[in-house]
C-alpha cells in the first residue's frame, strides 16, 4: 500500500542518522570527525559532517546519503533486528513502498512501515528449513550418484584393461591371418585378370548398371514422397489453423490451392470451422487416397501397356530389384549348355569387381553342392582359397577395431565421468546419464533425457508428430558463469533439434535446481522454437556444509 | 509450437529475404482499382486538358438564398448545369471563433447520402456567430467579419476564405466539385440512351454497355464534365471480391486550394513526412494520391501515400504569413491530391466515395489559433493518467503469468524503471478476449497485485472481433442483443475471419451496444450478464485490429456493403468504426469505478476525435532504420491533427535490431509522449535488461532520463489538453515565420519546456546537424555547453555518439525535473525536485509545472498544483521566483471547467506540501556570485563553475551556479536571489 499521507514534516528530514544505511562494514567511516570536514568515501571531495545523510547528494560516488534516496545508484543497509540484514538499491529508499528486504522499515521514513522481521524471520526460517531438509535428503541421493560414478569408473578402468589384453591378443592373429591372405592371393592374380577380359562382360555390366539406377530412382521416389508426405502436412497445418492469412493473400491462395489439389472443402466456408477441421480430419485423409487415386488412373490412362504402373511401382520394384544377378546368370549358363565345368569358374571373370565377393561367396556354397552330386570337380575348393583368406582376415580385424572403439569410448567416458564440463568435479551427474523426465502439458508431452535429447511428442490421445527439440550441447553456456561453479550446473542446453519448418532450430534451456526428485516441473515456449524448461534435480544438493550448519543452530 | 505461431510463420517463411521483406501492395488498392477514385482523377485530368474552358457546372440559385435571423447561416440552392433536375443545398454558418462550415448534400434525392460523420467528431454543436452580416450582390454573397471575409460566389459556385483581401481557402476554384447524385440503374440508362430504344431485360447491362461506348461521344451532353462511360458504378471487384454497390456512385470530389500558402501538413496517418511531398502535377514525389481508408497494411512502406491504421481528414496549409486549415467531416474513404501550381501555392483535390460535404474552414491565422479552432471542434487531447507516460513493457507475447512476474523481476533487479506490463492476444483462451488462457494464466488477478504491488499497471488486449462460439459470452450476449454489424443482406450476423478464427463485430453505431460494452469491463459480478470478474482496476487496455482487420475481407477489412445500425453501410462509416470501439472502451474503463478514474486506451485506428479518449501508435512498423526516422514525422502529423499521444514501437515491431539500433530506438522513443517497447512473436527477446553491455547501461541511462522528465511531460499534457497545441511541437508550430523550419520533421519541441530535440536515426552516426531558429542561447542538456543561434536560423553541428542524444535547453527556460531514480512513476511522487533555470541572452527565463493525483478527476474539482518559476536579472541581481498559476489562471488550468474558485491549500496540494526544491541550477549566468540567498533567509550553500555567459558571446560550456538544497517548497511561494 502507498502511504503518502504520512509523510513527516521537514525538519524531521535533517535529523535522519547519520549512521542510517550504512552497512556495518563502513559504521567506523561515518562518525562525526574533529575537524567538521567528512571525505566522500571515494577521496573525490570534501564536505562538512552536517551534509552527511541530509537528503541531498554531494559526493559523486552517493557516499554522503547511505540512509536516503538523495544520489543515485548507491545503497542502502537495512539492519533487520532478529533477521538477517539486507542492502536494497537507494532507489527504494522513501518511495513509499515497504521493501520486504527491509523487514524492520528502516527503508522509509519512521512511522511508514511497522517492523515486521518477527513474522518474516520466522517464515524465512521455516522456509529455510524446508529447504535445507530437501537439500539434505537430495544431499543423500547425490552421494550415492556419486558413489555409482566410481564404480562406474572402475568397472570402465576394468574394461580398458581388459580390452587391452584383447587388443594384444587380436593384433597377432591379424598378422597372421594377413600373411595367409596375401600369399594365396599372389596366386589366384593372374588366372583372374585374364578372365576379366572375356568378351561378354558388357552384357553384365549393363545389367548391373540397370539395378543400380534402379535402386538410385527408388531411394530417390521414396524421398520424394516422404516429402510430399511432409508438406501436405505443413499445408493440413496452415489450413487448420486457418486464421485465412494474418493479411496475407499469399496465404489465403496457398490454402485454397492445397485444398483444391488435396480435394478438400474451403475450410472458410465452413460454420465453426476449427470444429469442422478436427472433424474432418479423417475425411481429409481419405480425400487425399481418393484424389491420389484418381490421378494414378489418370496416369496409367496415359502410360504405355508395356510400363509398369505405380501400384506395379510399389509391389513389384523391391522384388525386382531382389533379384539375384548371379542365379540368373548361372541359369543363363545353363540354359547356353556349354558347360565344361570351368564355365563356372569363368562366370566371375563377367562380373563387375563390385559383386564379386557377393558372387564368390555364392559360388561356393553352389559347388560345394555340385560337389556333392559330383557334378563338379573338388579341385574348386582350391581357387577359392584367397578369397576364404581375405574373409578370415578382415572378420579378424573387424573384431580387433571393435576391442578398440570399445576401449576408447570406455576411456572418453571415464574422461567424463569426473570432469567438470562432463559429469561433474564428483562424477553426481554420471548416474542420470540418459535417463529421461517428463512432463504432461495435456496437448503435449515435453522429455527430456538428459545428456542426450529433448523431445516433444504428442500429448495422450492426441495426434502428430514427435520432434526433437535438441540435443544436449552443453551446461551453462553464460560467459560469467565458470565451469564447476554450482550455477554452471543449474542450466543444461540442448539444441540443433528439428528446425521449425518457419524459423529457428528447436532449443531447449533446461533450468535445474536442487530437489529430491529428478524431475521437470514447468514448459515455457519464451520464444518461438526456444523451450525453457525448469525441473529438480538432487545431483544439484550440495551437502549442507559446516558453516551452514553452525547458522543452523543458532 | 502454437498454432497462431505456425500461422504467422507461414508470412514469416514467405518473407524471409530481407529484400522481400514488405507491404503486400496488391493487398490495397491504388487509386486507379478504386471506381470512385478513378473517375475523380478522370475529372481532374479532364479539367486540365480543357484549361481555361473548363468550367464547373454547379452554381448557387441566387433567388434561392435564404438567410437565418441571427444573419450567421445561409443557405441557398444549387444547381448542376448537367443534371438541371437534380437539386443540392449549400449552407454554410459561421462559428463564433470565425471557423466557416460549409455543407452541401443533395435535395429530395432518391436517397439519403450519410451525413453523420460530423456527429462522431464534434464534440458539441458549434456556437453559431452573433456579428456577422451577409451582403447579396449580384454574383455573390459575403460576409466580413474581423479581418476574416468569406465569399460564396454564384457562377460557378466557389466558396473563399479571405484574410486582408487575400484569398486564403478556395472551394471548387478548380471546378471539381462534383457530388454524384443517386440514380437507379434504369433511369439512368434510359438517360445516357436517349437515342435508343428501351433494351430488352436481360441484355440490358450488355446492351447498355456497347451502346455507352459507341453513342455517349456524340449524345452524353455531360460527358465534358463526367466522362463517357459508367465506369464501376454499379458494382466493383477488387482481387476476388465483389463490392455489390447497391446504391450505386454517390462519391463526392472538391477541389480546395490554398492560394498563398506553399507548405501543407497533415491528412495522417501515411509514412511520409512532415510536410506533405506531393501526389499530382509536375513530377509528383508520390504518384498515387493520400488515401484515408483505415487499413491494417502488413509490414508497412517506410515512405508512402497508402493508407494507414487511422485517418484524421485534417489539413494546415502554412505559409510566413499565415496559416489556414480545413477538416473534412467525412467518413467514407477519401484519398487527396497534392500539388503545386507555385511554390507558395498549394492545390488539393479531395475525392470521397460517399457522404455529404461538410467542410469546416479554420481562418488561423497562427498554427496556435488552429489548434484552438480545431480543438474546438471536435476537443483536445486527454489528460492521460500520469503513470501511463512511463515506460511500457510489451511483447507479443508474455506467456504466462510467471513469465510476466519474471520480467517484472528482471527490471528491478537492474533497477531500470518500468510502469506497464502488456499482455498480447496470446493471453487470452483461442483469442476470446477477457477469457483468460487458464493454463498459463491460471492467476491473473494476482499476477496483476503483483505487479500493483510496485505501482504498476497492466495493459491487457482487447480487440474487436468476437470468436462466434457460445461459449464465450462477450459474443453470446452481443449476439442475442443483435448488436453485431450486418451482412450486405441486412440480416443476421456478419462473419469474417481474424485472429479469434470466424468472428463477428460488435456495431458501436447501435447505441445499444454502449452501456453493454461498459458492462462487460465491471470488475465486479452483475446480475445483468457477464462481467469480467478476473480483472482488476489496474488493467488497462489495448484495442488493436479496430479498422477493423478482417483477414478475409477485401484490403484486409470489412465488405463495403455491410450494414451497421440505421441502415448505412460500411463504406460510409468505415474510417469513424475504428474510433468508436476504443471511445466507448475508454469509457467503459473510466467508469469501472465510482468515482471514475481516468482510463489508459490505446487504439491503433483512429479518427478526427480519437484524442478525446487516449493513445494511439503508429503500429507494426518494422526494425528498420527507415521506420525509425519515419516514426518521428508520423507522431509529429498525428500531434498537429489532435493525436498528440502517440508514438512508435520502440525496437520496431517486426525484425531483430541490432543492439545499436534498440539503443537509438529507445532514444527515439523517451521523446515521443507514448513510450512502449513492442516486439513481433517471431522476433528474439529483446528486453532492455537482456542486453549485454555497454547498451544495457546505456538504455537504463534512457529510461530515467524519461523518468526523471516526467514533470516536463505531465506539464505539456495539461497544457495541450486545454490548448489543443500538440506536446511535440514541429519547428513550423513553434516558428512559424521561419521558412527554414517549414519541411523540418526530425527534431522537435516538447510542449512549451523549450526543450529541442533531435534523436538521431541512423547507423553509425557520430555527430549531427542541429537547426537553430533564432537568435537565442541553447544550452546542450548534458553538457552545459552554449550554442548561439541567429535570426535568419543556423545550423549548429554537434556530438551524437551511440550514449549520446541531442537535447538542448532554449535559453530563457526554467525546466523542472525529478533526478531520483524510481522503479514507477507513482514512487516519485513525494520526491523533490530540480529546477534548471537556462537564462537567455537577455537574462530571464520562465517555465510551468502542473501536478495532480494523475489517477482521478479532482483536478476538475481544483485539486491539482500549478506553479510558473521566473528569472528575472535587473542590475547585478537574478531573482528567481514562482507563483501559484492555479490562482492567476484558474479559468484556464483544466480542460473543459472554467474554475470559478482555486484553493491552493486543496487537498492534492497539501499531499505534497512537504516537496521541495532540492537543487537549482543556473547556467549562463555572467559571473560568480557574491552571495545566494532566500529571499529574506541565510545565505545558501552553492557552487559555480565558471563559464560563458548566456548574455556573452562565446560559445562553450556555460557558466553553472549549482544551489544546494535551497530548502523551499514546491507549493509555496518563494524567492532565491542571487547577487552577482
Amino acid at each position: 500500500m502507498l502511504l503518502w499521507f504520512l509523510a513527516l514534516p521537514l525538519p524531521a528530514l535533517a535529523s535522519v542518522d547519520k549512521t542510517l544505511g550504512v552497512s556495518p562494514a563502513l559504521l567506523s567511516k561515518y562518525s562525526a570527525p574533529k575537524s567538521g570536514s567528512w571525505k566522500c568515501l571515494d577521496g573525490s571531495k570534501e564536505i562538512p559532517w552536517d551534509f552527511v545523510n541530509d537528503d541531498s547528494c554531494d559526493c559523486p560516488d552517493g557516499s554522503d546519503e547511505p540512509g536516503t534516496s538523495a544520489c543515485p545508484n548507491s545503497t542502502f543497509y537495512c539492519q533487520n533486528a532478529g533477521h538477517i540484514g539486507a542492502t536494497i538499491p537507494s532507489s527504494r529508499v522513501n518511495d513509499g513502498l515497504c521493501e520486504p528486504e527491509c523487514c524492520d522499515g528502516s527503508d522509509e521514513r519512521p512511522g511508514v512501515c511497522r517492523n515486521a522481521c518477527k513474522e518474516i524471520g520466522e517464515e524465512y526460517r521455516k522456509k529455510r528449513d524446508a529447504e535445507r531438509k530437501i537439500q539434505k535428503t537430495g544431499a543423500k541421493i547425490r552421494s550415492s550418484y556419486i558413489a555409482f560414478a566410481h564404480k562406474e569408473k572402475k568397472r570402465l578402468e576394468a574394461l580398458v584393461e581388459s580390452s587391452a589384453a584383447e587388443i594384444a591378443v587380436r593384433e597377432k592373429e591379424v598378422a597372421r591371418l594377413r600373411v595367409i591372405a596375401e600369399r594365396t592371393e599372389s596366386l589366384s592374380a593372374a588366372a583372374l585378370e585374364h578372365k576379366q577380359q572375356s568378351r561378354e562382360r558388357p552384357l553384365y555390366t549393363s545389367l548391373m548398371s540397370h539395378a543400380s539406377a534402379l535402386k538410385a530412382l527408388q531411394r530417390e521416389h521414396k524421398k520424394h514422397l516422404e516429402r510430399e508426405q511432409q508438406l501436405g502436412d505443413i499445408l493440413d497445418t496452415l489450413r487448420k489453423g486457418y486464421n485465412p492469412n494474418y493479411q496475407d493473400m499469399a496465404v489465403l491462395e496457398a490454402v485454397r490451392g492445397w485444398e483444391y489439389l488435396a480435394g478438400l472443402p474451403h475450410i472458410g466456408v465452413e460454420e465453426d470451422a476449427q470444429k469442422a477441421a478436427d472433424l474432418s480430419v479423417s475425411d481429409e485423409e481419405a480425400g487425399i487416397a481418393e484424389t491420389g487415386d484418381e490421378k494414378k488412373d489418370d496416369e496409367v490412362a496415359e502410360t504405355d501397356e508395356e510400363e509398369w504402373t505405380a501400384e506395379d511401382l510399389k509391389t513389384g520394384l523391391d522384388e525386382l530389384l531382389n533379384t539375384d544377378y548371379v542365379s540368373l546368370l548361372m541359369a543363363h549358363d545353363e540354359h547356353v549348355k556349354t558347360p565344361p565345368p570351368s564355365t563356372l569358374f569363368n562366370l566371375r571373370g563377367y562380373l563387375p569387381d563390385s559383386l564379386v565377393p557377393q558372387y564368390e561367396e555364392m559360388r561356393e556354397t553352389l559347388l560345394s553342392w555340385l560337389g556333392v552330386f559330383g557334378i563338379a570337380g573338388t579341385d574348386v575348393e582350391k581357387s577359392s582359397d584367397s578369397s576364404k583368406a581375405r574373409t578370415a582376415l578382415s572378420d579378424a580385424e573387424s573384431a580387433l577395431n571393435k576391442v578398440i572403439s570399445d576401449k576408447k569410448n570406455a576411456e572418453e567416458d571415464l574422461g567424463e565421468i569426473f570432469d567438470v564440463q562432463g559429469f561433474g568435479a564428483e562424477g553426481e551427474w554420471k548416474k542420470l546419464d540418459g535417463q529421461c523426465l517428463q512432463l504432461d502439458s495435456g496437448d503435449y508431452i515435453y522429455e527430456v533425457c538428459l545428456f542426450d535429447e529433448a523431445r516433444q511428442k504428442p500429448g495422450p490421445g492426441k495426434g502428430g508428430q514427435t520432434f526433437s527439440l535438441g540435443k544436449f550441447s552443453s551446461w551453462n553456456p553464460s560467459p560469467d558463469v565458470k565451469p564447476g561453479e554450482p550455477a554452471y550446473y543449474e542450466k543444461q542446453v540442448y539444441d540443433r533439434g528439428t528446425r521449425c519448418w518457419n524459423g529457428p532450430e528447436r532449443s531447449v534451456i533446461l533450468v535445474l535446481k536442487c530437489g529430491t526428485e529428478n524431475a521437470i516441473h514447468t514448459v515455457a515456449e519464451l520464444e518461438k522454437c526456444e523451450y525453457q524448461f525448469t525441473g529438480t534435480s538432487p545431483a544439484l544438493c550440495l551437502p549442507l556444509d559446516a558453516k551452514d550448519s553452525v547458522r543452523e543452530e543458532l | 509450437m502454437q498454432p497462431w505461431a505456425t500461422l504467422v510463420g507461414v508470412i514469416t517463411l514467405l518473407l524471409a529475404a530481407p529484400d522481400v521483406l514488405a507491404v503486400k501492395s496488391h493487398d490495397f488498392k491504388t487509386c486507379s482499382q478504386a471506381g470512385f477514385c478513378r473517375r475523380g482523377r478522370a475529372l481532374s485530368a479532364r479539367a486540365a486538358e480543357a484549361g481555361t474552358k473548363w468550367k464547373s457546372p454547379y452554381s448557387v440559385d441566387s433567388s434561392s438564398i435564404s438567410i437565418s435571423s441571427n444573419n450567421a447561416v445561409f443557405t441557398a440552392s444549387v444547381k448542376s448545369s448537367i443534371y438541371p433536375e437534380i437539386h443540392f443545398g449549400l449552407e454554410l454558418r459561421v462559428h463564433e471563433d470565425g471557423v466557416v462550415r460549409v455543407r452541401m448534400d443533395e435535395v429530395n434525392g432518391l436517397r439519403k447520402r450519410y451525413d453523420e460523420a460530423a456527429s462522431w467528431a464534434l464534440i458539441a454543436e458549434p456556437k453559431i456567430s452573433q456579428d456577422i452580416t451577409w451582403t447579396t450582390g449580384k454574383k455573390d454573397i459575403r460576409a466580413k467579419y474581423g479581418n476574416n471575409e468569406v465569399v460564396v460566389a454564384f457562377e460557378p459556385l466557389t466558396v473563399s476564405l479571405l484574410r486582408g483581401g487575400k484569398p486564403q481557402v478556395v472551394l471548387n476554384g478548380r471546378g471539381l466539385l462534383h457530388m454524384e447524385h443517386f440514380r437507379s440503374k434504369k433511369v439512368e440508362e434510359t438517360k445516357t440512351e436517349e437515342a435508343a430504344p428501351q433494351a430488352e431485360e436481360g441484355v440490358e447491362d450488355q446492351v447498355a454497355a456497347d451502346q455507352i461506348v459507341l453513342k455517349t461521344e456524340e449524345i452524353n451532353p455531360a460527358a465534358w464534365f463526367v466522362g463517357d462511360k459508367e465506369d464501376d458504378w454499379w458494382e466493383e471487384r477488387f482481387s476476388t471480391w465483389t463490392d455489390s454497390k447497391p446504391k450505386g456512385p454517390e462519391s463526392l470530389s472538391i477541389d480546395i486550394s490554398f492560394p498563398s500558402h506553399g507548405t501543407i501538413y497533415g491528412i495522417p496517418q501515411h509514412a511520409t513526412k512532415l510536410a506533405l511531398p506531393t501526389t499530382a502535377g509536375d513530377s509528383p514525389f508520390f504518384t498515387d494520391p493520400y488515401r484515408l481508408y483505415n487499413a491494417d497494411v502488413f509490414e508497412y512502406l517506410a515512405s508512402s501515400p497508402m493508407s494507414l491504421y487511422g485517418s484524421i481528414p485534417i489539413l494546415h496549409a502554412h505559409s510566413t504569413d499565415s496559416t489556414v486549415g480545413i477538416f473534412h467531416a467525412v467518413g467514407s474513404e477519401t484519398w487527396i491530391d497534392v500539388s503545386h501550381a507555385s511554390e507558395k501555392s498549394t492545390e488539393t483535390h479531395w475525392i470521397s466515395e460517399s457522404g455529404i460535404l461538410d467542410l469546416f474552414l479554420m481562418p488561423g491565422p497562427t498554427p496556435a489559433d488552429i489548434f484552438a479552432q480545431y480543438s474546438a471542434l471536435t476537443g483536445t487531447p486527454v489528460l492521460p493518467p500520469h503513470w501511463s507516460l512511463g515506460y511500457h513493457q510489451c511483447r507479443w507475447n508474455y506467456v504466462s503469468t510467471d513469465d510476466v512476474r519474471t520480467v517484472q523481476r528482471r527490471f528491478d533487479e537492474e533497477d531500470m524503471p518500468v510502469d506497464v506490463f502488456w499482455l498480447d492476444i496470446e493471453y487470452a483462451d483461442e483469442h476470446k478476449y477477457f477469457m483468460w488462457d487458464d493454463k498459463n494464466f491460471p492467476d491473473p488477478v494476482e499476477m496483476t497485485n503483483d505487479v500493483a504491488a510496485n505501482a504498476r499497471k497492466m495493459v491487457v488486449i482487447v480487440d474487436p472481433h468476437l470468436k462466434r462460439t457460445s461459449n464465450y459470452p462477450a459474443y453470446q450476449e452481443a449476439s442475442d442483443r443483435k448488436l453485431l454489424v450486418m451482412p450486405a443482406s441486412g440480416e443476421g450476423e456478419f462473419e469474417g475471419w481474424c485472429w479469434s478464427g470466424s468472428s463477428s463485430w460488435i456495431d458501436f453505431f447501435n447505441p445499444n451496444a454502449w452501456d453493454w460494452w461498459k458492462s462487460l469491463f465491471k470488475t465486479t459480478a452483475l446480475k445483468s450478464g457477464w462481467s469480467w470478474t478476473l480483472s482488476t482496476t489496474d488493467i488497462h487496455i489495448w484495442n488493436d485490429m479496430n479498422e477493423p482487420s478482417v483477414f478475409n475481407g477485401p484490403e484486409i477489412s470489412m465488405p463495403r456493403d455491410n450494414v451497421h445500425h440505421g441502415g448505412w453501410e460500411h463504406r460510409d462509416i468505415h474510417n469513424i468504426n475504428g474510433m468508436l470501439f476504443s471511445n466507448l472502451t475508454s469509457k467503459a474503463v473510466q467508469e469501472r469505478t465510482d468515482p471514475p478514474q481516468r482510463p489508459f486506451v490505446l487504439t491503433r485506428s483512429f479518427f478526427a476525435g480519437s484524442q478525446r479518449f487516449g493513445a494511439m501508435w503508429t503500429g507494426d512498423n518494422l526494425g528498420t532504420w527507415e521506420h525509425m526516422a519515419v516514426g518521428i514525422s508520423m507522431v509529429l502529423s498525428n500531434g498537429i491533427a489532435g493525436m498528440s499521444f502517440a508514438g512508435s514501437d520502440v525496437g520496431g515491431f517486426f525484425g531483430n535490431p541490432e543492439p545499436d539500433m534498440l539503443v537509438r530506438w529507445y532514444q527515439v522513443g523517451i521523446f515521443n509522449p507514448f513510450f512502449r517497447a513492442h516486439a513481433h512473436i517471431d522476433t528474439k527477446r529483446r528486453e532492455p535488461f537482456l542486453l549485454e553491455q555497454p547498451y544495457k547501461g546505456i538504455i537504463k541511462d534512457i529510461l530515467r532520463l524519461r523518468y526523471t522528465m516526467l514533470p516536463i511531460w505531465y506539464t505539456a499534457f495539461r497544457e495541450t489538453s486545454v490548448t489543443g497545441v500538440p506536446v511535440l511541437r514541429p519547428h513550423y508550430v513553434m516558428f512559424p515565420k521561419d521558412p527554414k523550419g517549414f519541411a523540418l520533421d526530425d527534431q522537435y519541441f516538447i510542449g512549451n519546456s523549450g526543450l529541442l530535440v533531435k534523436p538521431i536515426t541512423s547507423k553509425g552516426t557520430i555527430e549531427t546537424t542541429v537547426y537553430l531558429p533564432e537568435d537565442e542561447v541553447y544550452y546542450d542538456y548534458f553538457s552545459h555547453h552554449v550554442y548561439r543561434g541567429a535570426a535568419k536560423g543556423k545550423d549548429i553541428t554537434v556530438k551524437a555518439e551511440l550514449d549520446q542524444v541531442p537535447v538542448f535547453v532554449r535559453g530563457g527556460s526554467i525546466v523542472p525535473t525529478r533526478e531520483r531514480p524510481r522503479r514507477s512513476s507513482p514512487l516519485m511522487k513525494l520526491d523533490p525536485f530540480t529546477l534548471r533555470v537556462s537564462l537567455s541572452k537577455a537574462g530571464s527565463a520562465r517555465g510551468d509545472l502542473y501536478l495532480d493525483d494523475g489517477v482521478t478527476y479532482s483536478h476538475e474539482k481544483g485539486q491539482f498544483v500549478w506553479r510558473e518559476f521566473t528569472a528575472q536579472t535587473a542590475k547585478k541581481t537574478v531573482r528567481i521566483t514562482t507563483r501559484d498559476l492555479g490562482v492567476e489562471k484558474k479559468a484556464e488550468a483544466v480542460d473543459g471547467v472554467a474554475l470559478a474558485s482555486y484553493n491552493p491549500s486543496n487537498v492534492f496540494a497539501e499531499t505534497i506540501k512537504e516537496v521541495r526544491v532540492e537543487k537549482i541550477v543556473v547556467e549562463g549566468l555572467s559571473g560568480k556570485p557574491s552571495s545566494v540567498k532566500t529571499e529574506g533567509g541565510e545565505e545558501l550553500v552553492w557552487e559555480f563553475a565558471a563559464g560563458v555567459a548566456a548574455n556573452g558571446k562565446g560559445e562553450g560550456v556555460a557558466s553553472v551556479l549549482t544551489i544546494k538544497d535551497p530548502r523551499v517548497l514546491i507549493v509555496k511561494d518563494w524567492a532565491v536571489i542571487i547577487q552577482l
